[in-house]
């Protein structure tokens, strides 16, 4: 890492290096860890996680699409408990920040999984998911008009002290206004994007390619979506964002920061090569040297138009 | 439980024959994995060139050779995929994640095992038969195809066993005519085992787990589902059981049959 500083202040998360990964593409980094070892990340976020779990969507729960994918998972989760039993216990014998994705059903259960978790020092911060296509209620329907963006948001704030992180949906018509409602009720940072509502079908069967029918596109398809949103809210916002969308190489997370992001998670590219993060990180390191950046900050918004 | 021990191992396809119908053989470099690989346990393979295609596809392992560093899959062209890999050359490079899963596990003190194969389902069974053989469990075993130019693993069998395994095609081009679901029960209702595995199309993996719990006798089977991650993060690849969702991949892919619901 020679003479490149990578450490970014995401919204009062101090990262070691500004990749992280996308919620439900890594679990809690365990299942990665013979790759990766999760302290070369700049955090872990982990899979969201609602109060006592739910079972997710029927199968088939994803298709191939081109240069991407669907997914329809329907955030099946074990419930906070488990969390912290399983995961949070695993993460703590390793040196990274931990970014718990946090999911509900109500406004209620958004609230009640940050009080089950808050006292509990191994949770640094928060990504409240207001953006999951793939449930009926709570996820994208929560975040894609105003009100009740400023009321989940302004709930989530009164129960924790934590750097809280708020993810939109790309499935909206004016990002910028949902970011800046976010903003104005206390979120410390903005992630976008979730994922874009898709479907496939098959021709041959006459049938959908996911049981659920519709489900979330990501992968470098979403790519170019993803850049312009996040540039877009980088000039509607003074809060931090964690850009993410598509992000495959260190190349493509150096035009996520240019174009304002703070921070990058890195979802699909999982799939696709389980060294993702460690070359995503490896080719920012690589692009700096190459161009003189000493501070990975200095890239931060210096897009030039 | 999680994935650990996986490697992400590159090699050269140092052969790709096509056998019969749209059945392929690839023998690929891997020496690592070739050691590694337990019976039953499968790869998630990248494929290269396949542009827009980003996503790795899962496969089941046919034979290992330690000495040599190789491994066999046999695979079907079901979809672009397949059909793209099917057109890969020699010494082009591939990668392989693996050794991935839980694979099959005889029941202590096995006797005599039943093992019915349907298709390509017949190549995740073949080390296990073989591994069954050498320890001196009395094995037989049951081959399906749709058609006696899809029976492409009957010679290994056969060398394995030291007498032709069962047949049967669909159209009766060679053996039994019929499902091999017919012969099956003929040998389960005639001896007596102790050990039922099966793999193959699912209808098939459900009768004869219905017909080795009919019989009392314990069935292992081995699922496949869509996949992204093949690691056990992403859950996509999740099956229903009486505990609730498990994953395909890492959970599995050989499950007890009473752990299913079909």
């Amino acid at each position: 890492m020679a003479n490149v500083n990578m450490q970014v202040n995401l919204g009062g998360l101090i990262m070691r290096n500004p990749v992280t990964v996308a919620s439900g593409t890594f679990a809690a980094g365990r299942e990665y860890n013979d790759f990766v070892p999760v302290e070369r990340l700049g955090a872990v976020t982990t899979k969201g996680v609602s109060l006592n779990g739910w079972t997710g969507n029927d199968s088939p729960r994803i298709a191939e699409t081109a240069s991407g994918m669907l997914n329809s998972i329907g955030l099946q989760n074990p419930g906070v408990k488990v969390l912290r039993e399983k995961d949070l216990s695993w993460l703590e014998k390793h040196d990274v920040p931990v970014i718990v994705n946090v999911s509900g059903h109500s406004f209620d259960e958004y609230v009640q999984v940050i009080e089950a978790l808050d006292d509990d020092l191994r949770v640094h911060a928060y990504e409240i998911n207001i953006s999951c296509p793939n449930v009926d209620a709570g996820g994208m329907t929560m975040g894609t008009h105003v009100p009740s963006v400023e009321k989940v948001v302004s709930l989530c704030r009164e129960a924790t002290k934590k750097p809280m992180i708020v993810k939109l949906s790309p499935n909206v018509t004016d990002v910028v206004e949902i970011a800046q409602a976010a903003e104005a009720n206390g979120a410390d940072a903005i992630s976008l994007i979730n994922t874009l509502l898709g479907m496939a079908v098959d021709a041959r069967t006459r049938k959908p390619k996911l049981a659920r029918v519709v489900g979330g596109l990501s992968g470098p398809a979403v790519k170019p979506v993803a850049l312009r949103m996040v540039w877009q809210v980088s000039k509607g916002v003074k809060v931090p964002i964690l850009g993410m969308g598509g992000i495959m190489t260190g190349e493509d997370a150096i035009e996520f920061m240019l174009a304002g992001a703070t921070a990058v998670s890195v979802g699909t590219a999982n799939f696709v090569n389980p060294h993702a993060t460690a070359d995503v990180i490896d080719g920012m390191i690589a692009y700096c040297e190459q161009y003189g950046v000493k501070d990975i900050n200095e890239l931060i918004g210096a897009l030039e138009c | 439980m999680c994935a650990t021990g996986l490697l992400d191992e590159k090699g050269k396809v140092l052969s790709n024959k096509h056998l019969g119908r749209n059945l392929y053989l690839l023998t690929v470099e891997s020496p690592q994995l070739a050691k590694l690989m337990e019976p039953g346990q499968f790869v998630h393979t990248l494929i290269p060139g396949m542009e827009g295609h980003i996503l790795r596809r899962p496969f089941s392992v046919y034979a290992t050779d330690a000495e040599a560093g190789t491994m066999d899959i046999l695979y079907q062209v079901v979809g672009f995929g397949t059909q793209h890999l099917s057109t890969l050359a020699e010494g082009v490079e591939i990668s392989n994640i693996g050794p991935i899963g839980h694979g099959w596990k005889a029941p202590e003190g096995c006797k005599r095992a039943l093992v019915v194969c349907g298709g390509v389902g017949a190549a995740p069974l073949f080390m296990h038969t073989s591994e069954m053989v050498a320890a001196g469990i009395q094995v037989d075993v049951v081959l399906g195809a749709q058609t006696a130019e899809a029976m492409v693993c009957a010679d290994r069998y056969e060398q394995v066993l030291g007498s032709p395994a069962v047949l049967a095609t669909d159209d009766g081009s060679l053996g039994y005519a019929g499902f091999c679901t017919v012969p099956a029960k003929e040998l389960l209702d005639t001896n007596s085992y102790d050990y039922v595995c099966c793999c193959g199309p699912e209808p098939l993996m459900k009768i004869v787990s219905r017909m080795a719990a009919e019989a009392g006798v314990h069935c292992q089977i081995s699922m496949e589902k869509r996949m992204a991650c093949g690691v056990g993060a992403c859950l996509s690849c999740v099956i229903d059981t009486p505990e609730g969702k498990k994953r395909c991949c890492v959970d599995g892919p050989v499950f007890n049959a009473e752990e299913v619901i079909w």
